[in-house]
């Protein structure tokens, strides 16, 4: 697979030169009175993989399909390199997409799926069987092109639709949540492939999934969307560690959110007080960020007092749900000699520095302009 | 390699669509008839071509200039949205030149004209979708503007003919055709002054009373408005009906006879729906077969049967049990007639409802105690409820608009689809006949406006989510049986009278002499099969447009966002409504003369067929593009398809099946229809329904059952041809598809 791989990225070379970024500039889409997509600006880098995430109905298959072509703006403009594309039908684009449901088209073979656009594109037949060729073995699968889509897995389909769009060449690539009809396990391959994929060839994706692991996996940049507006825009780790509302820290990993004060490197929570220091929030009332795996579970000593409600073994972890003074919260911890605590245990928690985040209360609000500059 | 990643944007190269059918407009126009002599559409008139026109004709010179300047844009470097605006003027322009050049010429329009009027649409489509103003590309937006004007002209266009003859008597606005109608006593007639009683005081004083006990019961339980709504309500209700059972004339027989009909009909269908998707018994498996039978045979077959089996010489009446009755030639006779032809209609309706029921309802309801015939009053009943008023809609609508069984077995009542068509047959009256459309198109049309959108927004049973593996229940033993005796009894029925009409092709003279004979098969030659043929060449020619049309139709409306759309469904949509006669009557209105000449022709018939037939095509292509994930054809499109390469390599062959089995079902009705061309056929092009009533009228029984024979064969071979080419259909989707 490698050495194929190293053979077969020869062919396309002009690919990783052409890489080109795509533009959206206050684009809004409206459906009656109902703004979908609100407002929206944002830059997608050429040859990153950026992904549009958030809950459904947030907006971002919308905006996929803007860039695609699928649905027209009511208003804004999209870029696409230097050209405005945003009167331009899909067809005209230079954008190719994955579907969620792949849309193989299932009276044709494989082969034929894949030669479809290339057969619009009028390209001699044997150019066509060369490249399609190329591609199929480029993911991998250089034996099926006289099945029938019905006659593969699902993953295999997936495949077979990623090639479909690579094999044109496109500016951009568009993923609308293509691993959602997979399970868990095969997920997980396929999103590794994607991502190596697209490194190698260095195109420029975008990739909408409500799965943040699997944005936190894949994504050089994560646009994090709700109520058709952009939440916050940054590298995966910087929206774990430093979300920019309650939103994104809720959202994108689990998080248990308490309310406390913040004063001179000092944070109280509940009657607990304890040293962190973070330049950015000022002094005063602040929710306060904690990821379960930053929560230490202690059956004595200093921290927050709590009670043990219930507890799960999880395999690799052992988690908790706790009762404090400051409200109910979530802890992981990797399984020790001491087992699982029973429900009813009282416990004292302290808090690892890095896995805590404090917001200001004036950071609820999105805070979507202060951030996107920060995108890479 | 660099070939498919830059897709070139042609911002100034030359337009080739406008190029193209601006040339082939121009070229039309100039070189075929503008205008034609009689009945062939494509003869060549010496002096009606274009060219020759130009000198005489300044408007013949703007078209041909219009047609001209529409290449130059095309070939003009020009920004497409420029170009598109100027295509959208010049074809507007051309398309009103032509209309105007037709209208002053006053002659049958020609080929040239129908070059025109296309030519000038797609160049308008194009500008359309090139100038951005409408959200699609030039191939949908012609596409839209065709359609659309195929409707205007052979759907609303003639309906509006009806209406202006009602009220337009002899070139002026008159309402002497209405009153005079209205007033008749064919029409109406309440207070009939032979007879001692006052049938309008009776009606009152029953209508005053159910509304006084209705008042006094409902304030018994409730309070309020309510009470007197409902009383109001239930006295208007039983005043009219009193009014219609006591009074006389057309509107009363009509009216009835679709209540009494659409009741007695629906409650066999639910039944029979009841049957198939709950007995454990296996008479159920007849239900299919049967149910179709009388979908595919000509409308007024039954009657014949009816006649053959219970008329003063039947067989049963006459010959079994020695009485000689007139009682079944009269709204009983039709009554029966409609009602075994239309019971599978409701019974096709309600087996779609019942079997959508989540079986896990009736489940819950039993974990919960409830009996099998509690299940029935309280879970199935309610739910199925919405889906009987449909039915009972349905088949009312159907029994108004029903010609063929009226005439064969209505023993000169009056009704008001057959008043239509003596009207014009026997009184020469195109007025009269135009108001009696009128009040009939009026009836139907407000059901199908209450089906369409009060009842159809009632349906509970789709929205109940996620398949269950639930088992529906079995009906309670004693309704099985009983359901199934009915049933049987039915089929016994059925089969009796279709099997008579066979057997009377092939008997001598029906109730005198039973000798068996091939005389009545030999007589059909030649004019029988000549007719049959011609009916089956023009079924064919017809069958070919109304599927593409209605698959286009379909297409438009359910993938295409464009301005109008629901004006262009309900237009569509509306021949489903309207009863063939009026139909009919409309069309030889709106084109009996001037530059819309056709009647005479079989082009006539074959528009006829296909726009009152479109509505299949529609229904069949929409439930084919609703199968298809719509992610198909946006991946066509990403991979650079436009639409019409979309069409024919994704869609299409993916609803092959339902596209063969729209255009078997369009011949099919096209094949049985009556109504539409009783007053469209000529003798030079005869069909075979109509010979078959007039065999019939002209006491030669055994023809026209040996010509009903071998057309109901006919059709179950066409029928059972289509069942062997397509795996996927089965007897309930043909009934659903060719049922209104």
């Amino acid at each position: 697979m490698k050495e194929r791989a190293v053979e077969t990225r020869s062919s396309m070379p002009e690919a990783r030169l052409s890489a080109v970024p795509v533009r959206l500039e206050n684009v809004t889409k409206r459906f009656g009175s109902f703004a979908a997509v609100d407002n929206v600006t944002l830059v997608i880098p050429a040859g990153k993989l950026v992904t549009l995430l958030g809950p459904s109905g947030c907006g971002k298959t919308t905006t996929l399909r803007m860039i695609a072509g699928l649905e027209h703006p009511t208003g804004g403009r999209i870029w696409i390199g230097d050209e405005d594309v945003t009167a331009l039908p899909a067809s005209n684009r230079s954008v190719t997409m994955v579907f969620q449901s792949y849309a193989l088209f299932p009276h044709l073979t494989v082969h034929e799926n894949v030669a479809y656009g290339l057969r619009i594109a009028k390209l001699p037949e044997t150019e066509i069987a060369r490249q399609v060729a190329g591609v199929l073995e480029l993911v991998g699968l250089p034996q099926v092109g006289r099945r029938y889509p019905a006659q593969l897995s699902g993953g295999q389909q997936q495949r077979v639709a990623l090639a479909r769009a690579l094999v044109m060449k496109p500016k951009v690539l568009l993923f609308d949540e293509p691993l959602s009809n997979l399970d868990a396990k095969l997920r997980k391959r396929v999103r590794a492939e994607i991502r190596e994929l697209q490194q190698r060839l260095g195109i420029t994706s975008i990739y909408v999934t409500h799965d943040q692991a699997e944005a936190l996996a894949l994504s050089d940049v994560i646009v994090v969307m709700n109520l058709g507006r952009v939440e916050q825009i940054g590298a995966p780790t910087d929206l774990y560690r430093k979300p920019a509302s309650r939103f994104v820290a809720d959202f994108i990993g689990e998080a248990n959110l308490l309310t406390g004060t913040y004063r001179e490197g000092q944070v109280t929570v509940g009657p607990f007080t304890f040293p962190f220091r973070q330049e950015s929030v000022a002094a005063g009332p602040v929710t306060v960020l904690a990821r379960p795996e930053a929560v230490t579970v202690q059956t004595d000593g200093a921290g927050l007092p709590g009670k043990i409600r219930t507890a799960f073994f999880m395999g690799m972890t052992n988690e908790y749900l706790i009762e404090t003074p400051a409200g109910e919260l979530t802890a992981t911890e990797p399984i020790r000699a001491r087992g699982l605590l029973s429900m009813g245990t009282e416990v004292r928690l302290q808090f690892d520095d890095t896995g805590l985040y404090l917001l200001s209360e004036s950071t609820e609000s999105p805070a979507s302009t202060g951030s996107s500059e920060s995108a890479p | 390699m660099a070939r498919a990643l830059t897709v070139p944007i042609a911002r100034a190269s030359p337009n080739i669509t406008l190029i193209v059918w601006g040339g082939l407009t121009l070229l039309g126009t100039l070189l075929l008839s503008w205008a034609r002599i009689g009945r062939d559409l494509f003869a060549f008139v010496p002096g009606s071509i274009g060219l020759q026109l130009l000198r005489e004709s300044p408007v013949m010179s703007g078209i041909t200039a219009v047609a001209a300047l529409v290449v130059l844009t095309g070939a003009l470097q020009r920004p497409e949205s420029q170009r598109g605006r100027i295509a959208l003027w010049l074809g507007a322009a051309g398309c009103a030149l032509s209309v105007f050049y037709l209208v002053s010429s006053g002659q049958p329009f020609g080929p040239a004209a129908i070059v025109a009027a296309l030519g000038f649409l797609a160049i308008m489509g194009t500008g359309l979708a090139l100038s951005g103003t409408l959200r699609t590309d030039a191939f949908l937006a012609t596409s839209i503007l065709w359609v659309g004007a195929f409707v205007l002209a052979f759907i609303l266009f003639p309906l509006w003919a009806v209406l202006k003859a009602s009220v337009v008597v002899k070139g002026q606005l008159s309402l002497a055709a209405v009153t005079s109608v209205l007033k008749s006593p064919a029409f109406f007639l309440l207070n009939n002054p032979a007879s001692s009683r006052n049938e309008a005081a009776i009606a009152a004083a029953l209508g005053l009373v159910t509304a006084a006990v209705v008042g006094i019961v409902w304030l018994a339980h409730r309070r309020g408005w309510r009470a007197l709504r409902a009383a109001a309500v239930a006295g208007v209700g039983i005043w009219v009906l009193a009014a219609l059972y006591l009074g006389f004339g057309a509107l009363r027989n009509s009216v009835l006879l679709a209540i009494v009909v659409g009741v007695v009909a629906t409650a066999l269908g639910f039944v029979f729906a009841l049957l198939s998707e709950r007995s454990n018994l296996r008479t159920r498996s007849l239900l299919g077969p049967l149910s179709i039978l009388p979908i595919i045979t000509p409308p007024f077959v039954l009657g014949l049967a009816l006649i053959y089996m219970f008329g003063r010489r039947g067989f049963v009446t006459n010959g079994l049990l020695g009485l000689s009755t007139g009682i079944f030639f009269g709204p009983l006779g039709v009554a029966i007639a409609q009602i075994l032809a239309y019971a599978p209609i409701a019974y096709l309706v309600l087996q779609g409802v019942v079997q959508a029921m989540d079986a896990a309802m009736e489940e819950a309801a039993e974990t919960l105690g409830a009996s099998r015939w509690h299940i029935l009053r309280t879970v199935i009943w309610p739910l199925a409820r919405p889906g009987i008023a449909n039915a009972f809609l349905l088949v009312a609508i159907e029994s108004l608009a029903d010609f063929g069984n009226p005439i064969i077995v209505g023993g000169g009542v009056p009704f008001l689809a057959t008043e239509v068509f003596f009207a014009i047959i026997g009184r020469f009256n195109p007025s009269e006949a135009a108001v009696y459309g009128v009040v009939l198109l009026a009836m139907t049309l407000s059901i199908f406006l209450v089906q369409r959108y009060w009842i159809g927004r009632r349906f509970y049973v789709t929205v109940t989510g996620k398949p269950s593996g639930a088992q529906h229940r079995p009906l309670p033993p004693a309704l099985d049986y009983a359901a199934s005796g009915v049933f049987l009894a039915w089929v016994v029925l059925i089969v009796a009278l279709y099997g008579s009409v066979f057997i009377g092709s092939i008997t001598k003279l029906w109730g005198f002499d039973y000798a068996l004979t091939l005389q009545h098969i030999k007589a059909l030659s030649p004019t029988g099969w000549q007719v049959f043929w011609t009916t089956a060449r023009l079924s064919a020619y017809a069958a070919i447009p109304s599927t593409i049309l209605g698959f286009l139709i379909g297409y438009l409306v359910t993938r295409v966002e464009f301005p109008g759309k629901s004006a262009l469904e309900f237009g569509s949509m509306l021949s489903f409504a309207v009863p063939g006669t009026v139909m009919g009557i409309g069309y030889i209105l709106a084109f009996n003369q001037g530059a819309l000449l056709l009647t005479g022709t079989s082009l006539i018939l074959v528009l006829a067929f296909v726009f009152r037939n479109m509505p299949v095509g529609i229904r069949s292509g929409i439930a084919a593009i609703l199968q298809i994930d719509r992610s198909l054809e946006e991946a066509s499109t990403m991979l650079r398809a436009n639409s019409p390469t979309t069409l024919r390599r994704i869609v299409m062959p993916l609803a092959r099946a339902a596209l063969l089995s729209g255009l078997v079902f369009a011949f099919v009705r096209a094949m049985t229809a009556v109504s539409q061309v009783i007053f469209l056929i000529t003798p030079a092009h005869n069909l075979a329904t109509t010979q078959i009533l007039s065999y019939v009228e002209y006491g030669s029984l055994g023809r026209g059952a040996a010509l009903a024979s071998l057309l109901t064969l006919f059709m179950i071979a066409v029928i059972l041809a289509l069942y062997a080419v397509n795996r996927r259909f089965d007897t309930r989707t043909v009934g659903k598809t060719l049922m209104t």
